[in-house]
C-alpha cells in the first residue's frame, strides 16, 4: 500500500506498534521484582540480577493442562537459545509444592523453578489463570504477556525472543 | 423470560470481549391451583421461544459491562376453542449491567464475588395483535423499563477451580407500560455445583428459587399472577476451541405455590447456547 505522506505512514506504523502492545497484554512497564531459592536446583534466584538478559517468566501448576506442554517446550527453546543472553525462570504456584515438584520428575527442566504457593510473586504479576508468561526486555520492563498455550506457539515466543536479543 | 439467566457469564479479564447467543424454548402447559397440579382438559398448547444475543466487555479486571437484546415467538393453542392458534412475535426487552467483580478466582484465592446493576429496555411492541391487543403474556416485550440488582458469589473447592458452588441472586423491579399495566417485581435465587472433566467439558446442577409479585393493572392486582417456583436447573458445556463454547441447560419444575385459583405455568424448558470470548 502507498502512503503518499511520509508522517501519515509513520503515524499509522507508531499506531500498530501501540496496538500490538495493548493487545499482547502490555505496554512496556517494570517487572515485579522477586528472589527466592530454586525448588529443582537449591540456588539462590534473583530476578534483578539477571539485568542484561532477556527473561521469560513462566508462571504453571501441577494441576494445569497447558503446562504439560509449555514446560517441555519451553526447555527445548532455552536449549536452543542458549543462556548467554537468555534466561527462563518458572514458578510454581500449587499450592502444595511438592505436587510441583512430582511434576517436575516427570518433566524435568534446566531452569530454575521457584515455589509461589502463597502468591507472594504471583499476585503483583496479576495471575488469575495458568500457564501465564512474561516476556521481559534486557532492563526488566516486561514487553508481552502470554496466556494460556498450545503447540507451537514457542515459535512465535522464540521469534520475539530473537528479536530482542538482536536490539 | 428468564433475560438474565442470558447474562450470568460475561467477560472477566481485562480487555476481553464475550458473545453469546441462546436459544430457550418454554413449554407452558402446566395447571396449577395453589400448590396442586390441575388436569387441563382443554386441550391448550402453549409455548414461548425466545432467543437472546448478548455481549459484554471487560474494561478493567474488575469492571465488565454486559448488554443483550432479545426476539421472542409466542404461540397459544386453546384446541377446544373457536378462537384457535394466536401467535406473536418480534423484538423482547433488552438489557445493560453493570457488573464490578471485588474478589476473583485466581491460583491463590477460591472465592469470587460479583455485584450488578442494571437496565431492563423495553425494545419490542407491547400491543401486539390484529384488531384488538393480545395479553400482557402473549407480548413480546414488558413495554416498560425496569431496574435490576444482581449478585453472585462461587467457592471453588480445589486450586484448579474444577469443582465449584455457584451462587447467586437477583432482583427486578418492573414499572409500568402504557397501558398501565405492571408485571410483578421479581426475586431469584440459585445455589448449585459445577464440575470440569478435562479442559474441554463441563457440567452442572442448580436449584432455583423464584417468586413473583402479582402483576399489577391500573394500580390493581391482577388475579392467578405471581406466585413462587422452585426448579432444577442441569446444565452442560463443551468447549470446542479454546475460545468457542456450546452449552444446553434446561429447567424442570420442582415445586410451586401460585396467587389464585388457577394459573398456567412453565412444565419445562430447554436452551442451547454458544459463545465466543476474544
Amino acid at each position: 500500500m502507498h502512503y503518499p505522506c511520509p508522517m501519515l505512514s509513520k503515524s499509522i506504523l507508531s499506531l500498530g506498534l501501540v496496538l500490538l502492545l495493548v493487545q499482547s497484554g502490555y505496554a512496556k512497564e517494570a517487572a515485579p521484582l522477586f528472589s527466592g531459592t530454586s525448588v529443582n536446583a537449591g540456588q539462590q534466584i534473583s530476578l534483578e540480577a539477571y539485568r542484561g538478559k532477556v527473561v521469560l517468566v513462566d508462571f504453571w501448576a501441577s494441576w494445569c493442562p497447558p503446562c504439560l506442554a509449555s514446560l517441555p517446550a519451553y526447555n527445548q527453546m532455552r536449549q536452543e537459545i542458549g543462556t548467554s543472553e537468555f534466561e527462563i525462570i518458572a514458578i510454581n504456584v500449587d499450592e502444595d509444592t511438592e505436587d510441583g515438584l512430582a511434576f517436575l520428575e516427570d518433566h524435568p527442566v534446566d531452569y530454575p523453578v521457584l515455589a509461589d504457593p502463597e502468591g507472594d510473586i504471583g499476585i503483583p504479576y496479576g495471575i488469575r489463570t495458568l500457564p501465564r508468561s512474561f516476556l521481559l526486555d534486557r532492563n526488566g520492563q516486561i514487553i508481552a504477556s502470554y496466556n494460556s498455550f498450545k503447540a507451537g506457539d514457542e515459535v512465535n515466543l522464540r521469534q520475539e525472543i530473537t528479536a530482542l536479543l538482536e536490539q | 423470560m428468564p433475560l438474565l439467566a442470558s447474562i450470568n457469564t460475561s467477560a472477566k479479564e481485562k480487555g476481553q470481549f464475550f458473545i453469546s447467543y441462546s436459544a430457550e424454548n418454554h413449554q407452558i402447559s402446566d395447571l396449577v391451583s395453589g400448590k396442586k397440579d390441575v388436569p387441563d382438559e382443554t386441550d391448550r398448547d402453549r409455548h414461548s421461544f425466545s432467543q437472546v444475543l448478548s455481549a459484554s466487555y471487560a474494561i478493567t479486571d474488575r469492571w465488565s459491562v454486559s448488554a443483550l437484546v432479545s426476539y421472542v415467538n409466542h404461540s397459544r393453542d386453546i384446541g377446544l376453542s373457536i378462537i384457535g392458534k394466536t401467535t406473536s412475535s418480534g423484538f423482547g426487552d433488552s438489557l445493560a449491567l453493570v457488573r464490578y467483580t471485588p474478589l476473583f478466582f485466581t491460583p491463590f484465592s477460591r472465592h469470587e464475588v460479583s455485584l450488578g446493576l442494571g437496565m431492563r429496555v423495553p425494545t419490542g411492541d407491547d400491543d401486539f395483535g390484529s384488531g384488538f391487543v393480545l395479553s400482557e403474556d402473549m407480548q413480546p416485550s414488558t413495554g416498560a423499563y425496569g431496574g435490576i440488582l444482581w449478585t453472585s458469589y462461587s467457592y471453588a473447592f480445589n486450586q484448579a477451580g474444577t469443582l465449584q458452588l455457584n451462587t447467586s441472586a437477583n432482583y427486578t423491579y418492573n414499572g409500568e407500560n402504557d397501558r398501565e399495566y405492571q408485571f410483578g417485581h421479581e426475586f431469584n435465587f440459585a445455589v448449585g455445583l459445577g464440575h470440569s472433566v478435562g479442559t474441554r467439558f463441563g457440567y452442572s446442577a442448580a436449584v432455583r428459587y423464584r417468586t413473583t409479585q402479582n402483576d399489577r393493572r391500573f394500580g390493581f392486582d391482577v388475579p392467578n399472577t405471581g406466585g413462587e417456583w422452585v426448579e432444577f436447573v442441569p446444565a452442560v458445556a463443551y468447549a470446542i476451541t479454546d475460545k468457542f463454547n456450546i452449552g444446553a441447560s434446561g429447567r424442570i419444575p420442582i415445586a410451586r405455590n401460585l396467587n389464585g385459583t388457577l394459573q398456567f405455568t412453565t412444565s419445562y424448558a430447554y436452551a442451547l447456547s454458544l459463545s465466543y470470548a476474544f
